[in-house]
């Protein structure tokens, strides 16, 4: 198994739109090895810092996003090493999830065996509901599609692993096999995970960082999480949440 | 709420609908377009009107009697210009259902707003200046035998739409029952749509009601509106939870592994998924369908008939068996892959080798006209020269236009729409397939008309040849501006998902 050290460099990070700004980080990096959580109320602004950082959506002038020492706007060396999952708009999906991950691995140089290793890593979290059942993509539930998009993103063992709300949609069991799976593939690679969340349990559960985003900003950044001061962090955390309702 | 309010938020919420579809909101071409279209056609009906107001009138019969009488041809058009146009209230309830409104009163709302809809008044572009000279400017006739007959008419177009619905509301629950409206019109025209005939002395007799103010006329048509109004409402209301709770019947995919596309490495992944679209999505097979039909009738006239053998028409047939697909398919380039262009463009130059299956795919597609052309050059109509000359021009020269598409177009088309949800063209792409149909014919008719057709052919081929061959130089260009305008792009992509 390969192991990476990427790390994340946001500098001026501006997005408006309109009048309206909703992202605005003068400074920010996430180190290599991080598991990062990021999680704000809706309209934080999670979404479009991972756009930005993935080179979807473009900054305001001056600011940029750097992989590693690659300027995500400028080139595409970094998208070799990172793989994310936003939305459905990820997917194709008039494909079955079959022909999906047979699409990706070729993108990525992954032969045949490496990929039914790979899937068959993920059986458990697919819960014989994707692999096998001659569907299009977009005639799977939604958290099925979800699990496609996971999955497919994790494929060519990225060093920088973006997703986006990835709880969401998915049953119980699936969301604590992908806490599973996060925690495990981030220990065995040391691979950057940046991961976005209401749920803020799962979210400190996981992560070693957490970043709390409000209306663009970044309200607090907790680092270096542990067990032992994972509680404290939680009731902060809840503490801004239930006095800015 | 009463029927009058009810009535005024419908109508207000259609209005904003309308107003501000995405596709719209974005695109001011469009909404010109749309305007235009309109205008177009409203133009045609006016011309339309004058003229058989003038040239029907010579006859033994009088012009409205021969119109009346063939009133059955309007209501035809009319029907299935309705596609595309008009939905059922069984679809439109869906966002009211939830509202403290009792089902039958928002279905007859929905019903009478249906009626009083201004699309009914469309005709009156022909039939208003058609009456003016025929009826108003005939001393026997006054104002009222006007107003009676286009009162009548409105009434006929009023229960042509009633008709419709019913129809329609059938053909969304299965789409072979258009079969039956087809057939119901086919057996009218066989039987007796010809002068003389019962259906047409009927027709005639009737609308002439309207002119001279027979009232069983206008009773008549009120209660046919009266029947089909209330059979509408019988089936609306029985369909309306199977519309609400609609869901795409989901099919068993087999999937095929289409190995014999592995050796072209990651442009093959792309050329099966090209594949796999035409194969899978509803507008795309659509749009490919069309093309293939288009390029086959072309090949078809070309080859196998001499209606076209001499002049400008010979050249645009023969450049066109070649270039219809394209012209075609390639306008909305990128436009499907709207849908998931996030994912494309999260992976290292994807778009580029996208772009390069897609013109190897239509490439491809060329072996068509070149089968059905080896006919016309053993038949010593057409020369070898000029076959390679058209297919070159296309691979080399056409293709590289309609591909510059690719960085302008930021539309997303959406892959299995219904038949009411069609796709509006932008700016750039009703320009550039304007000038795709317009410049090459105008290119080789100018090489033809200079030098005879081999040396003609020798020098398309030649172009072409040198555009194909340079094919990965201009669709690297083509992927650079791309990139260039990516966030503009992806932003209309999204915008339209």
């Amino acid at each position: 198994m390969k192991t990476w050290q990427v790390s994340v460099k946001l500098d001026n990070i501006k997005k408006s739109f309109g009048d309206k700004v909703v992202l605005d980080i003068p400074e920010f990096t996430i180190n290599q090895g991080d598991i990062m959580g990021l999680v704000g109320n809706n309209g934080a602004g999670k979404t479009t810092l991972f756009r930005i950082i993935l080179d979807l959506l473009q900054p305001d002038k001056g600011g940029q996003a750097s992989i590693n020492e690659f300027v995500t706007k400028d080139c595409e060396d970094w998208k070799d090493f990172t793989g994310a999952y936003i939305d459905p708009g990820f997917l194709i999906d008039y494909l079955t999830p079959e022909e999906y991950f047979a699409f990706i691995a070729k993108l990525n140089g992954v032969d045949r065996d490496e990929l039914d290793a790979h899937l068959q890593k993920f059986d458990h979290f697919m819960g014989g509901e994707v692999i096998g059942q001659n569907k299009l993509i977009r005639n799977l539930s939604a958290g099925n599609q979800q699990k496609v998009g996971i999955i497919a993103a994790l494929l060519h063992q990225p060093g920088l692993l973006i997703l986006d709300e990835p709880f969401n949609f998915l049953d119980p069991s699936s969301q604590l096999a992908m806490k599973r799976f996060l925690e495990e593939y981030n220990r065995e690679t040391g691979a950057t995970i940046l991961v976005s969340s209401h749920n803020l349990s799962h979210t400190l559960d996981i992560c070693s960082r957490v970043t709390l985003l409000e209306h663009g900003r970044i309200i607090k950044d907790f680092d270096h999480l542990g067990t032992d001061n994972r509680q404290p962090v939680i009731d902060e955390i809840q503490h801004y949440f239930e006095d800015n309702q | 709420m009463n029927f009058y309010q009810l009535y005024r938020l419908i109508s207000k919420n259609k209005k904003l609908a309308m107003k501000r579809h995405p596709m719209f909101e974005q695109n001011k071409v469009a909404k010109v377009m749309g305007y235009i279209f309109i205008a177009y056609w409203a133009v045609c009906l006016l011309i339309a009107g004058v003229a058989m107001a003038n040239g029907l009138d010579e006859g033994g019969r009088e012009a409205y009697d021969v119109i009346n009488g063939g009133l059955i041809f309007f209501l035809i058009i009319d029907f299935f210009g309705r596609f595309g146009m008009q939905e059922t209230p069984a679809q439109e309830v869906k966002p009211y259902r939830l509202l403290p409104i009792k089902t039958n009163f928002l279905l007859n709302t929905f019903l009478v707003k249906m009626g009083l809809s201004e699309g009914n008044l469309f005709w009156f572009f022909f039939f208003v200046p058609f009456a003016v000279i025929t009826i108003l400017m005939k001393p026997f006739f006054g104002f009222f035998n006007f107003f009676g007959y286009l009162l009548g008419i409105w009434l006929v177009f009023v229960a042509n739409g009633y008709w419709y619905l019913l129809w329609r509301t059938f053909i969304n629950q299965k789409m072979v029952c258009i079969l039956i409206p087809v057939a119901i019109y086919a057996a009218l025209i066989y039987f007796g749509i010809i002068d003389g005939s019962f259906l047409f002395d009927s027709s005639m007799v009737f609308a002439r009601g309207f002119i001279t103010g027979n009232v069983w006329s206008f009773v008549g048509v009120l209660a046919v509106i009266a029947v089909l109004f209330f059979v509408n409402r019988i089936f609306q209301d029985k369909f309306i939870y199977q519309e609400i709770s609609k869901q795409e019947k989901v099919k068993k995919v087999r999937s095929r592994e289409m190995s014999f596309l592995n050796r072209f490495g990651q442009i093959g992944e792309y050329l099966k998924l090209e594949i796999k679209s035409v194969q899978r999505n509803s507008v795309v097979r659509k749009q490919f369908i069309t093309g293939i039909i288009c390029m086959l009738m072309l090949c078809s006239l070309f080859a196998f008939t001499d209606a076209y053998n001499e002049g400008f028409m010979r050249t645009f047939v023969c450049c066109y068996c070649f270039a219809c697909l394209g012209v075609i398919t390639l306008t909305s380039v990128m436009c499907v892959e709207g849908n998931y262009i996030d994912g494309l463009m999260s992976r290292r130059e994807s778009v580029l080798s996208l772009l390069k299956a897609k013109y190897l795919f239509n490439c491809a597609m060329m072996i068509i006209p070149v089968l059905f052309i080896i006919y016309p050059i053993c038949e010593g109509k057409a020369t070898v020269m000029e076959m390679f000359g058209c297919l070159f021009f296309t691979t080399g020269v056409i293709f590289p236009f309609l591909f510059q598409l690719a960085v302008y177009n930021n539309t997303t088309v959406h892959l299995n729409n219904q038949l009411t949800k069609s796709g509006r063209s932008t700016k750039a792409q009703v320009f550039v397939s304007m000038l795709a149909m317009f410049v090459p014919m105008g290119i080789m008719y100018a090489f033809i008309v200079l030098f005879d057709k081999d040396i003609a052919g020798t020098i398309l081929c030649v172009i072409g040849l040198a555009g194909s061959l340079a094919a990965p130089l201009w669709l690297r260009n083509i992927y650079k501006r791309f990139m260039n305008h990516r966030y503009e792009n992806m932003a209309g992509f999204r915008q339209t998902r």
